[in-house]
């Protein structure tokens, strides 16, 4: 669509280790779980008025 | 297990609290995710690769058409021989002496030679469907009407000797007829280059026809309008469509195959179900990739790995985790700190 700013309709690459293989698109998601799982960990809550 | 930790759901907590407003969280959460939904959809789109008809596959690739429907009248297909829920060509999956699939019966008969073949052709020839075919489109009205007329008696009378033929022969005789055109075909590569033969008896005429229809888009139609009006199931023309090469090298291209990890990926550049990776992985490796019942294996190893998430608690070793692994205090460290634990 000419409307989309990023077109994902062509090829994904993809990483093989022996018969295992992922795309990158998918590896990104995987990576980007990750790191917002050890944001969540990290990042303190936020504190409530007065206290 | 002590005494203390066995009730500890029964005892009122009498540690620290704080206020927690449900609603304010809530919309707090859904504005910025609503947002980055739009602006992601904007950004990217989704998918939108088209989906496979049988018209597709008919018209770029004649000849695995014409070889797979002969298949399906000699019943070499793998929908011939899938058994439960379409029918009883094989006892389908099993784990050990427990076999699932044939425990669940077949509750979708179908019969690949009768329902992709003889009935969409019987029931084409008594609606006018080979106009479409032929020189209508450069025809002024007369001629269209005289082209109708006969292109349809000559396609009619042949299509009705054909299936005449067919189902006044015995089980033995067409297997024997499609048997011998399919190695034909196999042998020649191109369906145009087997020449017509009475050992194959009615089988040329009828996956002929067949491929024109399909050519023109009707079997589309027949085959998913056959229960209801309003085309919702499509079991027949996918089934159909996977006894073929066509779908298999398409969806090698995309990536999508068993030995691929199908499963998780999506068409083009998109992310797929990549949270399906442990249940992809486990068809990759020995002894479930190289066993018949791979489906029904996988399936057990994932009920026992969701018992065992559901039965954690009550489970020796598993329950101590946290206490090998103390990621709470991690989370809760200002709790950890204040209280001195």
């Amino acid at each position: 669509m000419a409307l989309l700013a990023v077109s994902l309709n062509g090829p994904a690459k993809y990483l093989y280790w022996g018969s295992i293989s992922i795309s990158v698109p998918n590896l990104i998601m995987i990576g980007l779980i990750v790191l917002f799982f050890a944001l969540a960990l990290v990042i303190p809550f936020p504190k409530e008025k007065g206290k | 297990m002590s005494t203390k930790e066995k009730n500890v759901d029964l005892v009122k907590w009498s540690g620290p609290k704080r206020p927690y407003d449900l609603l304010k969280n809530l919309v707090f959460t859904l504005i910025p995710l609503t947002a980055l939904v739009v602006a992601f959809a904007l950004a990217f789109g989704s998918p939108d690769v088209r989906a496979v008809t049988l018209q597709d596959w008919a018209q770029a690739a004649p000849t695995d058409f014409v070889m797979t429907a002969t298949g399906e009248l000699a019943g070499t297909t793998r929908s011939a021989s899938y058994g439960p829920p379409y029918n009883n060509g094989s006892e389908g999956q099993a784990l050990g002496p427990l076999k699932l699939q044939k425990l669940l019966g077949v509750h979708i008969p179908i019969d690949p030679a009768n329902d992709f073949v003889v009935e969409p052709l019987k029931s084409s020839r008594e609606a006018s469907v080979y106009t479409t075919l032929g020189q209508w489109a450069g025809a002024n009205a007369d001629q269209q009407s005289k082209l109708a007329t006969d292109y349809t008696a000559a396609q009619n009378a042949g299509l009705s000797a054909a299936l005449g033929q067919w189902t006044s022969a015995s089980t033995d005789q067409q297997i024997k007829w499609a048997t011998q055109y399919k190695a034909a075909l196999e042998r020649a590569g191109d369906r145009l280059k087997v020449a017509a033969d009475p050992a194959y008896g009615p089988v040329q005429i009828m996956t002929a026809s067949l491929l024109a229809l399909a050519q023109g888009g009707i079997l589309d139609g027949i085959l998913t309008t056959e229960s209801s009006p309003y085309p919702s199931d499509f079991t027949k023309p996918l089934l159909f469509l996977a006894d073929g090469e066509y779908l298999g090298k398409l969806a090698s291209t995309h990536h999508l195959e068993d030995g691929q990890m199908g499963m998780i990926n999506e068409t083009g550049s998109y992310p797929g179900q990549f949270w399906l990776l442990p249940l992809a992985l486990l068809y990759q490796v020995d002894p479930f990739k190289s066993s018949e019942n791979v489906d029904a294996q996988v399936f057990a190893v994932i009920v026992l790995l969701a018992l065992g998430l559901a039965f954690c608690p009550k489970i020796p070793v598993l329950n101590r985790l946290p206490r090998l692994i103390p990621l709470h205090r991690v989370i809760w460290r200002n709790y950890y700190r204040k209280n001195n634990l």
